[in-house]
């Protein structure tokens, strides 16, 4: 017996109840999700490439050789933020080694001193030389009208957070 | 019936989504006005009232759908009930996710300075998000009902194994993505008294708006299936008619 759904004709009764089911969808649907997958696992391993890095780990880790791009990971020094010519140029230290860099642009975020970030680039000369600022925030959150610090400490209180 | 008004509310889901308005409107207040804003971030932290309770609803979606999957494939009746419960509920966590990457990019431009970036974090929770797609895409490739809860049931028990992936990720891998605050063994929680309760406000409103949403998903979804069950009885008893009068 014949038991395919009809659409037209006297099988009126039954169009109304059974909609045509476009069954190329889901699969058009599966396909993309099967390329998109692949598309998103191949563009966070070719970012891998770029080896992580601790600033004290430039030049005593593999992969964080000077000259080769990476992304270093440390804490903007207080004190050394500086803004000239349309560049920003700081210190960054992790277990007390220091790297100086130097981005040409405003880095945006909520980038400021006392904050971890990572910087995408090149150490060459001494000068980390980098084309891309991302802030790290920590995961600890510190009420910004916590009466247990005086409006005059917090900013240190903040650099002391970030640094942990 | 089809035709007929066939509501997939009662009693007990008219209640809890009147209690889910109520906490919603809790979580707004002090969401956006008693809790203060955080040292660094400012008023951003208010993003993290929305972007970890949807992905904590998310892994819950997925977990309910691979827990009541097993119990379809590992039960005598099988009912087609424990299918539809597991589709509704992977539904609302593809809706969560989708919130949580949004948020969670928008979060990221004003903390971070970019919307995305390649990192384990981000790149697992968007697979996870393709995962779920596609999950939901087998699920309307055809076939019977038993057909489409089988094959249904064992994606979403693979599917559910990213969960912790996803989670961990930010500990195996070095990650722009800060570490869990709350959910991190260990470490003591590091959030100021409001709000960590207004995250867990967040927590609690967005799980029970999951489970408002599920129970109704689910309804919603048997009849949809007695629609279609009712198509075919009609064609069967037409083909009956077509025979007889031959």
């Amino acid at each position: 017996m014949d038991l395919t759904p009809r659409t037209s004709g006297d099988a009126s009764a039954t169009a109304q109840t059974m909609k045509p089911r476009r069954r190329w969808l889901p699969m058009v649907i599966v396909a993309v999700a099967i390329v998109a997958g692949g598309v998103v696992v191949t563009r966070f391993l070719t970012s891998a490439i770029d080896y992580y890095c601790n600033v004290d780990e430039i030049g005593v880790r593999s992969g964080c050789d000077e000259g080769r791009r990476i992304r270093v990971q440390g804490v903007v020094v207080e004190g050394s933020l500086a803004k000239s010519d349309g560049a920003t140029t700081f210190k960054l230290s992790f277990h007390d080694k220091t790297v100086a860099v130097r981005y040409e642009g405003d880095p945006g975020g909520v980038f400021q001193e006392c904050i971890p970030v990572v910087a995408h680039g090149r150490l060459q000369g001494g000068l980390f030389a980098s084309d891309r600022i991302e802030v790290k925030h920590s995961n600890e959150y510190v009420e910004k009208n916590d009466t247990r610090i005086e409006e005059s400490d917090k900013e240190a209180a903040a650099c002391s957070v970030q640094e942990g | 019936m089809p035709g007929t008004s066939t509501p997939t509310g009662t009693r007990a889901t008219r209640m809890l989504g009147v209690v889910t308005l109520a906490f919603t409107v809790w979580l707004v207040v002090f969401g956006l006005v008693v809790s203060a804003e955080d040292v660094v971030q400012g008023s951003t932290v208010r993003m993290m009232y929305v972007h970890v309770p949807s992905i904590w609803v998310a892994y819950v979606a997925f977990a309910l759908t691979a827990v009541v999957s097993a119990v379809y494939l590992s039960g005598k009746n099988r009912s087609l009930a424990w299918d539809r419960v597991a589709g509704a509920s992977a539904e609302i966590g593809v809706l969560f996710v989708a919130i949580s990457l949004i948020t969670g990019s928008l979060w990221g431009r004003l903390t971070w300075g970019t919307y995305w970036v390649w990192d384990a974090r981000l790149t697992s929770t968007a697979f996870l998000f393709i995962t779920y797609i596609g999950y939901l895409a087998v699920r309307g490739l055809g076939g019977s009902f038993r057909q489409r809860a089988r094959r249904s049931a064992v994606l979403a028990l693979l599917a559910v194994l990213e969960i912790p992936l996803v989670h961990f990720s930010v500990v195996i891998w070095r990650s722009l993505h800060q570490e869990s605050t709350v959910a991190n063994s260990g470490t003591d929680v590091e959030l100021d008294g409001l709000m960590l309760f207004t995250l867990f406000l967040g927590i609690v409103t967005f799980t029970m708006l999951f489970a408002w949403m599920v129970l109704h998903r689910q309804r919603a979804l048997a009849l949809q299936d007695a629609v279609d069950s009712h198509g075919l009885d009609l064609a069967i008893k037409q083909r009956q008619q077509e025979a007889e009068v031959r």
